[in-house]
């Protein structure tokens, strides 16, 4: 009995103790694991916005980018985040959606800002596409539905147009997991609060576009691919309680109302 | 860490190949079922209930093999596991996922070894006790005379 015991204690110590040996090497530097998934994602993030360019139209006029830049600005500056990591792109398209692309992209519609009733509604969209890149969802998404080497094999040119366009709609007209999607709407309430913003509008343009008629709903996409918006407004509301201090706009009505003249002026061309 | 110690009676031809073919059991099995680290426990678990109430060697070997596939379920299943939960949830490889992965492989590389050298040997007819699992062997499996 004493002979089983010893040597079973010898065994287990044996086994934790190259464990704990063997981890304090920088395994992960040795194998370059971040390295890899970093060019992966910088890769990925590039295929993908030069996917969109190609078929959709961006606005570059400056009124409108200087407006939709004041706001990530003043939201990434309150929240240390780092500027320099997003790229936001202003895509005309009537349906109401924004979404994260790999490597900071952030894709905002025309449609989105000119249903937005005020700038608050359209700063807590971006607070939340800028929670899902913060938290690193977008490459856990893809991993987890597309796969990694898929991934990697997109990136060295091996993937094809047709799996990058599917990879694209998956991104761009489909929710992260339930669980990921509140994260991100817990986060954006913070990102809010800190930037002055009240985050009850936020919650109020889901009610709203909740309740929208449902012969429009196809142009919803941000609201219909997220589900129970209701829900959501609810703890956003329960979220923001007790943090609510004195709010400001970030633009001056003048700015708010010439972006959206301007998106309403968009000429388009063929 | 092998220890051969002689049985006190005469092995038959029999006796030297059924109990040989429990540790081979567990070995096509870590073959067949290699992601799944249950597969080769059942199968020597099944071989186990075959034999129970086969003769003291055979039994004796049975139950050997079967808690050496056991200890080496536990380190399997909480690396496969683990494995699972970097794929599909939030987890991240970190240097101790990948210390632990590279220590549980050379567990199994010398647990195969040993089970495949183990198996040899007890067809040969030479009887061997395993480091830590022999002693305990001793302690479950006990002569019916």
């Amino acid at each position: 009995m004493k002979k089983s015991i010893i040597q079973g204690v010898i065994s287990i110590g044996l086994f934790f103790g190259m464990w704990f040996s063997l981890k304090e090497i920088d395994w992960v530097g040795i194998f370059k694991v971040e390295q890899l998934t970093d060019k992966t994602e910088q890769k990925l993030g590039d295929l993908f916005w030069e996917g969109i360019k190609k078929t959709e139209q961006e606005n570059k006029n400056t009124d409108v980018t200087h407006a939709i830049d004041s706001i990530v600005n003043h939201i990434c500056l309150s929240n240390n985040i780092d500027i320099e990591k997003l790229n936001v792109h202003v895509i005309m398209k009537d349906e109401i959606n924004a979404f994260a692309l790999p490597n900071g992209h952030l894709v905002i519609y025309s449609g989105l800002i000119l249903n937005a009733d005020n700038q608050d509604e359209l700063a807590g969209v971006i607070c939340h596409e800028i929670a899902h890149i913060e938290l690193n969802h977008v490459m856990k998404k893809l991993t987890k539905e597309i796969g990694l080497s898929v991934l990697i094999s997109i990136t060295t040119g091996n993937g094809g147009t047709e799996v990058i366009k599917q990879t694209l709609k998956t991104l761009s007209s489909s929710a992260f997991d339930r669980s990921l999607e509140k994260e991100a709407d817990l986060k954006a309430v913070d990102y809010l609060v800190n930037a002055n913003i009240n985050p009850t509008n936020f919650a109020n343009f889901l009610y709203k576009i909740s309740e929208t008629d449902s012969n429009i709903e196809s142009y919803i996409t941000w609201v219909s691919t997220h589900p129970e918006s209701k829900e959501r407004a609810k703890y956003i509301i329960e979220q923001s309680k007790g943090k609510l201090t004195h709010f400001k706009s970030i633009l001056s009505n003048d700015t708010w109302n010439k972006l959206k003249e301007e998106l309403n002026d968009f000429d388009y061309q063929e | 860490m092998i220890h051969s110690n002689p049985f006190n009676y005469q092995l038959s031809e029999e006796e030297t190949e059924s109990a040989s073919n429990s540790y081979l059991m567990s070995l096509i099995a870590i073959i067949a079922g290699l992601p799944l680290p249950i597969l080769n426990l059942l199968a020597t678990f099944i071989f186990y209930l075959g034999n129970r109430n086969s003769t003291y060697f055979v039994r004796w070997h049975c139950t050997q093999a079967l808690l050496s596939q056991l200890s080496m379920l536990f380190i399997n299943s909480f690396g496969f596991w683990w494995t699972i939960s970097i794929i599909f949830t939030e987890e991240n490889i970190t240097n101790s996922y990948i210390a632990y992965m590279l220590t549980a492989i050379l567990f199994n590389i010398v647990e195969f070894i040993a089970t495949m050298y183990i198996a040899i040997q007890i067809r040969k007819g030479i009887h061997i006790e395993l480091w830590f699992f022999g002693p305990l062997t001793n302690l479950i499996c006990k002569s019916k005379s």
